[in-house]
């Protein structure tokens, strides 16, 4: 247990010195969830619309999918920030060390996906000021949605970062992935109305599943899509594959 | 007793091989050093030491464990300090020690009785509440020395532990490490690519030149291999160059940069006698140079090469011009 809560310490410890990150990683899903979510709420006041969105306003409809990409874009930066312990030569110091290495990732996994899901939460509480519909006793569940999901994408991060010698190539993997996994994951508009290639795409999405859960506690069962033990299995499922994956590949590093 | 043995190691990436069968044995409570130019292979032989890297061939035995069969017990009993940095540079001097002990089994106020301790001793108590990216690459350094030393490691690895450093705060490691031996009798293996680092701390020296062990012993027993002072000439035109033959030169050595470099017993006798000799043959010396052997001078009679890169063998050349003025 030593390796495992030291390497969530260290996470955590990480992230209340980076206040001023902390501000950036905030700023930008309430870009999304201000310019994108309150701009369009107006041209879908109408009966109509909301019957597209399952009968709530737009705000509504788009507050979990917010959520979710707050903590789907953090929780893969945070595990692919592996790389940088690689560059500035810290993972040197955790591969000598005689600890075990499973537990180490894995701490260090479940220390950046409690980081992530106070980000989360922060950005929940400022829907909460917009959105009319959410309901406050969904806040709880979804958090617990949202770390199923963090825990899962700082998995995947911590597998690429381990394949990856530096953070130039990550660049180009961030504009590939990010964008349309976001897009396809009915965030921003329900996965009934895509045309039907993208809706086959939307379904092999892991992030489909959270915004679907989020919605079940944060909305209701009128918007969602799935049950919700198909979302809560499917990412769990998700999360303890690439988990799995990057305690047995971390095992295996070695450095040069 | 040792505190490391190392027989016929051999480290191949791919099809090349940069270890190349190397053994020697490092007794409890020595300083012993791998000397040798960048790229010899002291890197490689480090982190195979301390099960970083897997060896392709051979036995190494570090702290009296196998570090093939028993990595973890090995890592439990070795300090490092690698040659690139490896501290969290986020995080404070403290916090980077108190991660390093908790991952080593230590906890309460033993772990913060020995950070205190440690962090006095290299001098960096009154920083150590400073983010580490805000440190010199001296104070960096000395807080990885502090920190290797948390766990009371049986055997200390410090790879080039003063590369890059100006001359003021490497006197001031160097002091460190003897500290260190002197008061915990610790076993420390040493690798730089400095002459004066290696004859300055080390018991004894390996001297590893493309992957191989060239020599070993005492730096005294290295200098013995040589023996004579070394006098080199430059002279004017350069097609004169050959080797004088008289019977006190003991050694002599065309060199690629153009100039001769002889042995002989005495500098201070034979000197007067090369520039007879010149005289006689009408051959004329613009540049003269002697000194007592040093490391680099074994190294230069075992090779034909000198052991230190380009820039810094400038600074070698105008030391010794120095050093002739006195």
């Amino acid at each position: 247990m030593r390796a495992l809560t030291t390497m969530a310490y260290r996470q955590i410890k990480r992230f209340t010195r980076a206040r001023s990150r902390v501000v950036g990683m905030i700023v930008n899903p309430l870009i999304w969830l201000v310019f994108f979510g309150l701009g369009w709420s107006k041209v879908f006041d109408n009966p109509m619309a909301r019957a597209i969105f399952g009968g709530v306003d737009y705000l509504t409809f788009l507050a979990p999918g917010i959520f979710a990409m707050t903590i789907f874009n953090q929780s893969f930066i945070g595990g692919v920030s592996v790389i940088w312990d690689k560059q500035f030569g810290f993972l040197k110091e955790v591969l000598v060390a005689p600890a075990s290495r499973k537990e180490g990732i894995l701490g260090r996994i479940l220390g950046d996906s409690l980081v992530t899901l106070t980000q989360g939460t922060i950005i929940l509480l400022l829907t909460f000021l917009l959105a009319e519909n959410l309901k406050i006793s969904g806040i709880l569940p979804a958090l617990g949605v949202g770390f199923l999901l963090a825990v899962a994408f700082s998995g995947f991060g911590v597998i690429l970062a381990l394949r990856m010698e530096s953070m130039e190539g990550f660049q180009m993997i961030m504009m590939v992935l990010m964008l349309p996994l976001i897009f396809l994951s009915g965030a921003m508009y329900p996965i009934d109305t895509m045309p039907s290639w993208m809706r086959a795409l939307a379904y092999i999405n892991p992030l489909t599943y959270a915004v679907d859960g989020a919605r079940h506690f944060l909305v209701g069962e009128n918007v969602t899509k799935f049950a919700l033990t198909t979302d809560v299995g499917v990412l769990a499922l998700l999360a303890l594959f690439l988990v799995g994956v990057a305690m047995i590949e971390f095992e295996k590093a070695t450095i040069g | 007793m040792y505190a490391i043995e190392v027989e016929n190691l051999v480290k191949k990436y791919g099809d090349f091989e940069a270890v190349k069968g190397i053994s020697f044995k490092v007794k409890r409570g020595e300083i012993f050093a791998f000397l040798g130019p960048n790229g010899a292979g002291k890197t490689t032989t480090v982190h195979v030491l301390t099960t970083l890297l897997k060896l392709t061939s051979g036995k190494a035995i570090v702290a009296g464990h196998d570090v093939v069969k028993e990595p973890m017990e090995v890592r439990k009993r070795i300090g490092i300090v690698f040659q690139d940095p490896s501290l969290d540079r986020e995080l404070t001097a403290y916090e980077n020690m108190y991660i390093h002990g908790r991952i080593y089994g230590l906890g309460g106020n033993e772990l913060k009785n020995k950070i205190e301790e440690l962090l006095k001793f290299v001098e960096l108590w009154e920083f150590r509440n400073k983010p580490v990216k805000y440190f010199s690459g001296g104070m960096q350094r000395r807080l990885e020395i502090a920190r290797a030393l948390l766990h009371e490691p049986e055997v200390l690895f410090l790879d080039e532990p003063t590369i890059g450093l100006d001359p003021q705060t490497r006197a001031h490691i160097w002091d460190y490490i003897k500290a260190m031996k002197e008061e915990h009798n610790m076993t420390i293996f040493l690798t730089t690519h400095y002459m004066d680092e290696a004859e300055q701390l080390a018991d004894r020296i390996a001297i590893m030149d493309h992957g191989k062990i060239i020599a070993e012993g005492t730096a005294e027993e290295l200098k013995k291999l040589v023996g004579n002072d070394v006098i080199y000439l430059k002279l004017e035109a350069p097609e004169d160059l050959k080797c004088l033959k008289a019977e006190f030169i003991r050694g002599c050595k065309l060199l690629s940069d153009g100039r001769v470099r002889l042995e002989v017993v005495n500098a201070a006798e034979a000197l007067p006698k090369i520039f007879d000799l010149a005289k006689e043959r009408n051959v004329k010396i613009v540049e003269v140079t002697y000194h007592r052997p040093t490391l680099n001078d074994v190294f230069l009679y075992l090779t034909g090469r000198e052991i230190r890169d380009e820039e810094e063998t400038n600074t070698l050349a105008s030391m010794i011009r120095m050093r002739m003025r006195r």
